[in-house]
């Protein structure tokens, strides 16, 4: 086999492999910020049975290896479940549900610092229980929830970088083939870590932004 | 398809020698990170400041660029430097190095958590400053650092997963083959899964317990 060298066409490359890790990401984040909300709802109103399932489920996804997650959905789902899995597939459905276990401890420790005074408070004011969550609890809790929200964005676009594993082409997977073909491991491999550096920077500069927005409203604003 | 853990029983001994070996990269890898993280929190809490940028660099890197993608930089990079070393030993560095920016950041606040008085009152009895780094400083950083540094081995406990794309036969690498010799994925992968998981949890529970053994005696604000 003979080796080749760098060619232009390998920024298109590059750059549709990190279209692929950047496209995921964001569908996955999306997906397991509504679905870790919903948990932490469900929590919050004590759903009986259903919370401590959901307790459990974000304990066991927490604490495993993504990538043995992943194996198991992919291998192990059609193999046991007898259905069909393409590697896309089973990336969104592993990345979205750990990235809600995450959400959801986020979200059960943003309501909880919020003061159980200031509920009570409501309460006695004749707020429901709908309106306490959405005018008292939603606003104090998304502000200080934010900060831990962006940290764990920043650490999910890296564990995209595992699907590579089970197939997905996504940008670690273009430099596995460009490092295959130009055996020029270390060009390869930083322009890769540099393109996702720029992304989490990307990301971590975005999150400072809205953080310092919803925080707007207890910043010190002077006498 | 029936669940069935029978199946598995033969394959025990292998997959009991995965996880030896994933216990044996993890010691290592954690021996490094903490040494490596202590040198680089001495430099990013001293006083020069090309040191303290150099220190920042190497966290901000190493935290912001996928595992997986600066373990193929060392594993396929390394060779071209005339370095040959087999994946174990590529795994550990590679572990140290990205749990080191970890590491550091954990003894880091444990320098900055120690108060003024007690180095003051060290310079006035005359101690060399080497001298109040390494007897006064280091083992009170180290030991408010215990539980920081316990979710750092965590971590790594779940990241060592990842060196099974090396073709290091660690626990997950193990699990691979047992899986594709059995046709079994799920029973394998579903154990993994919870055998990670209740890992992970003995080791955060004996990292608590040490933690407030080394730290009796201390206010708990500070612990």
């Amino acid at each position: 086999m003979r080796y080749s060298s760098f060619t232009p066409y390998d920024i298109v490359l590059l750059l549709q492999g990190l279209g692929v890790s950047v496209g995921l990401f964001l569908a996955t984040s999306l997906i397991g910020l509504l679905l870790g909300t919903v948990w932490a709802v469900i929590r919050y109103y004590r759903v009986p049975g259903l919370w401590q399932l959901m307790s459990f489920l974000a304990e066991l996804l927490k604490n495993s290896p993504v990538l043995v997650q992943l194996f198991l959905v992919f291998f192990g789902f059609p193999a046991f479940f007898r259905v069909n899995m393409t590697p896309v597939e089973a990336a969104t459905l592993t990345l979205s549900l750990n990235t809600a276990a995450f959400v959801y401890v986020i979200a059960v420790s943003a309501v909880e610092s919020v003061g159980r005074d200031q509920i009570e408070a409501a309460r006695v004011f004749g707020l429901s229980r709908w309106q306490v969550l959405r005018h008292v609890i939603g606003p104090q809790a998304s502000a200080f929830a934010v900060g831990p929200l962006v940290a764990l964005l920043v650490n999910q676009l890296q564990v995209t970088s595992l699907i590579s594993v089970i197939g997905v082409v996504d940008l670690t997977k273009v430099g596995n083939i460009l490092n295959l073909r130009t055996l020029k491991p270390f060009i390869v491999w930083t322009v890769v870590g540099l393109l996702y550096y720029a992304a989490a920077k990307l990301i971590a500069m975005l999150g400072t932004r809205l953080e310092n927005r919803l925080r707007a409203h207890s910043a010190w604003k002077g006498l | 398809m029936r669940f069935d853990l029978s199946i598995l029983w033969p394959h025990l001994p292998f997959l009991w020698k995965g996880a030896v070996l994933s216990a044996e990269v993890c010691l290592l890898a954690i021996i490094g990170s903490v040494v490596l993280g202590a040198l680089v929190a001495i430099a990013r809490t001293s006083s020069a400041k090309p040191l303290r940028w150099l220190a920042l660099a190497y966290v901000d890197l190493f935290r912001n660029v996928p595992f997986l993608v600066q373990l193929f930089f060392f594993y396929y990079g390394l060779p071209e430097l005339g370095i040959y070393i087999d994946a174990f030993t590529t795994g550990v560095i590679a572990l140290s190095i990205a749990g080191g920016a970890f590491a550091s950041d954990a003894i880091r606040s444990g320098i900055l958590a120690i108060e003024p008085g007690i180095i003051e009152a060290a310079e006035v009895s005359g101690l060399s400053r080497r001298v109040i780094f390494t007897r006064i400083v280091l083992p009170i950083a180290l030991r408010t650092a215990i539980r920081p540094l316990g979710a750092v081995l965590v971590n790594m406990i779940l990241t060592s997963s990842i060196l099974s794309a090396i073709t290091l036969n660690e626990l997950t690498g193990s699990g691979r083959i047992v899986a594709s010799d059995t046709f079994r994925p799920f029973e394998v992968y579903a154990v993994l899964l919870v055998f990670y998981a209740a890992l992970t949890y003995a080791v955060s529970i004996a990292v608590n317990l040490l933690h407030v053994r080394l730290n009796r005696g201390i206010s708990q604000d500070v612990a």
